[in-house]
């Protein structure tokens, strides 16, 4: 009567089923994200937006440059004066719009893709080494990401891109030095909380080295957050790049960049709605997307969110 | 007539078809100057149904009962504004953890003064000339530095007589105490019990009290109540509980009292955990447990009946040697334990 | 409380001078002689070049030009704009309430919408009006700001016709600036029409700048409302008998502002940023088209002091939201 059994056979009748084995990290992660929906809308307009970028040279029905004579200013084809070989209108100088939209995603995502990627890569690093190294190497690091974001964002872009020059590749550099400290303080925050957990201590008495600690063990642990930085990075990246092509000063005419076709646009406000509707649309679907997404993952990957 | 009469009440979650039960079928009634126990584990239901009684249980919670009422008047049926009249005044509800019961931007006598506020009125002269009476009516030191202080700047004992202090401000009929001291310090701990069970005595408040701690349970009440994953399992007057119990479980819990495993080698303690949501057992809940338990145990499910003046949950409920009766030689399995 | 502040300071100094030297080495940084630039088009003959040279100080070694610099500043002295010859301060002095009454209507807007749809969100957790107020505010902050004020053109003065296209006020009102803030000017002037005027134009500006801000704000205000409406004196406050509306708007609201005011005060960045886009488009005379103008013409010592004085602004913002978080939230008001 003292010992601590577990109750014998006849009463196991009682207890409901096993639940089985538990899903991978992995496989949890995708189940709540599917769950939600808009996250998942989400993705599936990415997908089709990088299938567009992917295909543009094949897909789109006219070389986006090619300009028309014959056919300035036409509106999309459901209205009256449309024609049906530019579905969405053409623009001042009559090139097909629904073709610049297409080559624009090829531009977008790429500006996209690469900004974050050169930002973050350098982030990390940067980061890695603030977080690890502590003393004066982190605060000299934090100091100067604390004046970069002294800063507003599209105001340091301005400014770094008038000295190096309008231009798309100095827009996407410009952007990416302005997304730094995000990444450099994400970074740095998840390796200072990483730096006192038990596994990173035995591995220092196993004899691990700073690389391996840094990007082996740690990394990995601190990636969660980063992703979902990076996603939501990516609408930042092509908001910014919108408006530095708006302004005059990212990718210059006759690039088919939405942003750059809106400064083009500015003056049909009155009479040409489609030229201006159309690629702020796009910007504004494409931004949509990623945002979505990047709060799904957000979602997906918070462990306080897990019931 | 009892202060309070509880017949058979339910609060479900979940799904309709497949709902739920945080309390299943319950019943009890205090009276008037009556101290109440209520005893279980986490996960027994106590908490929900006082909830219940005060009307904090939210949407998609549901309530039902064949009678809950508050001195005649049924309180379920209620419109809710008067129900927001008699709660906080008639009945008041103190919770388990007074640290983060008191709302961090408001100064003490904001907080209390504006229960006074809602339910008496007066100007705001008689509001804190009674403010600091109830705050030396709890024991408070110098209790007119205390007014303005903030909650984060209270120790926890402290915070637990404030919202105390609150609860009673309106002269309350009926207190129910939700695990008063289970966060507070154990030298705290007998302070607050003392208080609380001095102010019913003062003003003939019915009393609830809710607690795992049976030790607490047995000085204090003159009733007790055990539940179990939901249900209602013993109840009757505190000393015969402590002499004689009916149920296996409060049995159990008894034993498990270290007080009472003097003389043995290891504590004595009930094996396994009480069921959550999704695996219930068919029959008695207490069943894979239980040290009685046999065939019927499985297959049924006891209702609550009258044992000796004992209300009890069980098939076999125990005699004064505490052996279950109407167990023959046959059905017994042996000892589970 | 003095603590918190002077502690907030002595972050800020550093900061501070940090700016300083990267506004300056970056306008150093930019390709061209900035003395043929100032030269123009004339050109300039050797001896013109050394007096252009010594009266700019740009024969100096670096670090001494930097603490030049950095000496003029703290006297007010951000140099002369190349392209109109007056004090760069004066310049940004002159335009700078434009921007600040147009981003104190756009922070009302974010914050007169946003509170009140966050809040309702919350309280109706994952019914329609949730889902619904969500989306509008995540399409709020998806949107490329500059499209978006073109649409409300497109929309309301060219289709519609109700408001103007661009300027602060009608051209045919002109009076003497008092404030600077067109819309009391127009108060004060006593002109027939000028007040309605002036707030006729400034309509889609404000809301234009002002729905990112709106967006974001709405989100943080649904989230710091559900985390404080599941919080224990939430539950106390109704066992107390407390109406809902008392509960929502006393108890609860209180907590949840809290975070949301730094959440404005960073809005302020974007707001500026926002500004500048905005000002563009509606040809409003601010900082933000002043500094635009200044970089297609080159004109450094206005984009320099343009720069800095923006980041003087956001940082001081800062501090400001800062010491109001203090203040508000008690926990940190009674710190030492």
């Amino acid at each position: 009567m003292s010992e601590n059994t577990t109750p014998s056979a006849a009463p196991a009748a009682n207890v409901a089923e096993p639940i089985g084995a538990p899903p991978s990290p992995l496989r949890e992660t995708w189940d709540y994200f599917r769950k939600n929906r808009g996250a998942y809308v989400g993705l599936m307009v990415i997908a089709f937006i990088l299938f567009l970028a992917l295909t543009a040279q094949w897909i789109a029905p006219f070389d986006p440059i090619a300009q028309d004579r014959t056919a300035f200013l036409k509106p999309p084809v459901w209205m009256e004066g449309g024609d049906p070989r530019y579905l969405l209108g053409t623009d001042a100088v009559g090139r097909d719009i629904l073709s610049r939209l297409i080559h624009g995603a090829q531009l977008s995502v790429s500006i996209g893709v690469f900004v974050v990627i050169l930002s973050m890569i350098s982030g990390i690093c940067l980061g890695m080494v603030a977080g690890y190294f502590r003393g004066w190497v982190e605060v000299c690091i934090m100091r100067l990401m604390d004046i970069m974001l002294a800063l507003p964002s599209l105001i340091m872009a301005l400014a770094i891109v008038a000295i190096l020059g309008p231009g798309l590749e100095n827009a996407m550099l410009a952007i990416a030095i302005v997304q730094l400290p995000h990444y450099v303080r994400l970074t740095r925050a998840s390796v200072v909380s990483e730096l006192n957990k038990e596994y990173v201590i035995a591995s220092q008495i196993a004899g691990a080295g700073h690389m391996r600690q840094m990007f082996v063990n740690i990394l990995p642990n601190c990636m969660a957050p980063l992703i979902v930085q990076g996603t939501l990075g990516i609408s930042s990246a092509i908001l910014d790049a919108a408006a530095l092509g708006f302004l005059g000063l990212g990718a210059q005419p006759p690039l088919p960049e939405w942003g750059t076709m809106l400064s083009e646009a500015r003056e049909f406000v009155g009479s040409a709605w489609w030229v201006i509707t159309f690629p702020g649309l796009c910007i504004l679907v494409t931004v949509l997307a990623f945002n979505l997404m990047g709060d799904g993952l957000r979602d997906a990957l918070d462990p306080k969110m897990k019931r | 007539m009892a202060l309070l009469e509880v017949q058979n009440l339910t609060v479900e979650f979940g799904s309709e078809d497949k709902p739920f039960r945080a309390v299943d079928s319950v019943s009890y009634s205090v009276d008037r100057g009556e101290v109440l126990g209520i005893v279980g584990e986490s996960g027994s239901g106590k908490s929900v149904s006082s909830l219940a009684v005060m009307g904090l249980i939210d949407f998609p919670g549901r309530v039902t009962a064949d009678a809950l009422t508050f001195d005649g008047q049924d309180l379920l049926g209620m419109p809710a504004k008067r129900r927001r009249e008699i709660t906080g005044k008639d009945i008041a509800m103190i919770f388990q953890d007074p640290m983060s019961a008191l709302n961090p931007c408001f100064t003490v006598e904001a907080q209390i003064m504006e229960a006074l506020k809602v339910h008496e009125g007066g100007t705001k002269k008689q509001r804190r000339e009674r403010t600091l009476e109830l705050l030396n009516q709890v024991g408070i030191p110098d209790p007119k530095s205390r007014m303005t202080a903030y909650p984060h700047q209270l120790s926890g004992g402290m915070s637990q007589r404030i919202v105390i202090a609150m609860a009673i401000a309106c002269k309350p009929r009926l207190l129910i105490a939700d695990e008063p001291t289970t966060a507070l310090d154990v030298t705290i701990q007998a302070q607050i019990i003392d208080l609380l069970l001095k102010l019913q005595e003062d003003s003939d408040m019915g009393l609830i009290l809710i607690t795992h701690d049976l030790a607490l349970v047995s000085e204090a009440a003159n009733r007790i109540q055990v539940m179990y994953a939901g249900q209602l399992f013993e109840s009757g007057p505190a000393d015969s509980i402590f002499a004689a119990p009916r149920h296996p479980y409060t049995q159990a819990l008894l034993e498990a009292l270290p007080e009472r495993s003097e003389g043995h080698d290891r504590l004595r303690t009930i094996p396994g955990v009480v069921p959550g949501q999704y695996d219930r057992p068919t029959g008695c809940l207490l069943a894979p447990r239980c040290r009685y338990a046999n065939e019927s145990c499985i297959t049924a499910r006891p209702e609550v009946r009258d044992f000796n003046g004992r209300d009890v949950r069980c098939f076999y409920p125990l005699n004064d040697q505490g052996q279950p009766t109407g167990l023959t030689a046959d059905m017994a399995t042996g000892e589970n334990v | 409380m003095l603590g918190f502040l002077f502690r907030r300071l002595g972050d800020i100094i550093p900061t501070f001078f940090g700016v300083t030297l990267l506004v300056f080495f970056l306008i150093r940084l930019i390709p061209g002689d900035p003395i043929l630039m100032l030269a123009g088009e004339r050109g300039v003959d050797a001896a013109r070049y050394a007096e252009l040279q010594a009266q700019y100080g740009f024969d100096q070694p670096i670090i001494v030009q930097y603490f030049d610099y950095l000496m003029g500043v703290f006297q007010g002295d951000l140099g002369k704009s190349f392209v109109t010859k007056k004090p760069v301060l004066d310049e940004f002095l002159t335009l700078f309430p434009a921007t600040v009454e147009l981003s104190i209507m756009g922070i009302l807007f974010a914050v007169i919408l946003g509170v009140p749809f966050g809040v309702l969100a919350a309280i109706n957790r994952g019914k329609w009006i949730d889902h619904l107020t969500m989306s509008v505010s995540l399409t709020g902050y998806s949107m490329p700001i500059f499209w978006w004020a073109l649409l409300l053109i497109m929309f309301f003065s060219t289709t519609l016709g109700w408001t103007p296209v661009s300027g602060r006020i009608s051209v045919m009102y002109f009076f003497e600036p008092v404030t600077g803030f067109m819309l009391i000017d127009s108060l004060l002037s006593g002109e027939k029409g000028a007040f309605t005027s002036a707030l006729s134009h400034m309509i889609l500006p404000t809301v234009a700048l002002g729905t990112i801000p709106m967006a974001v704000i709405a989100r943080m205000t649904r989230s710091s409302m559900l985390e404080v409406l599941g919080e224990e004196y939430i539950r106390v406050a109704r066992a107390k008998g407390l109406a809902p509306i008392r509960v929502i708007m006393v108890h609860a609201l209180r907590n949840a502002l809290i975070p949301v005011i730094t959440v404005i005060g960073l809005q302020v960045g974007v707001l500026l940023a926002g500004a500048i886009l905005t000002e563009t488009i509606f040809s409003w005379p601010g900082i933000g088209k002043w500094i635009i103008e200044a970089m297609n013409r080159r004109d450094y010592p206005t984009i320099q002091g343009g720069i800095l004085m923006i980041a003087f602004l956001v940082m001081g913002v800062n501090l400001i939201v800062d010491l109001l978080y203090g203040i508000v939230n008690p926990r940190i008001r009674h710190k030492r």
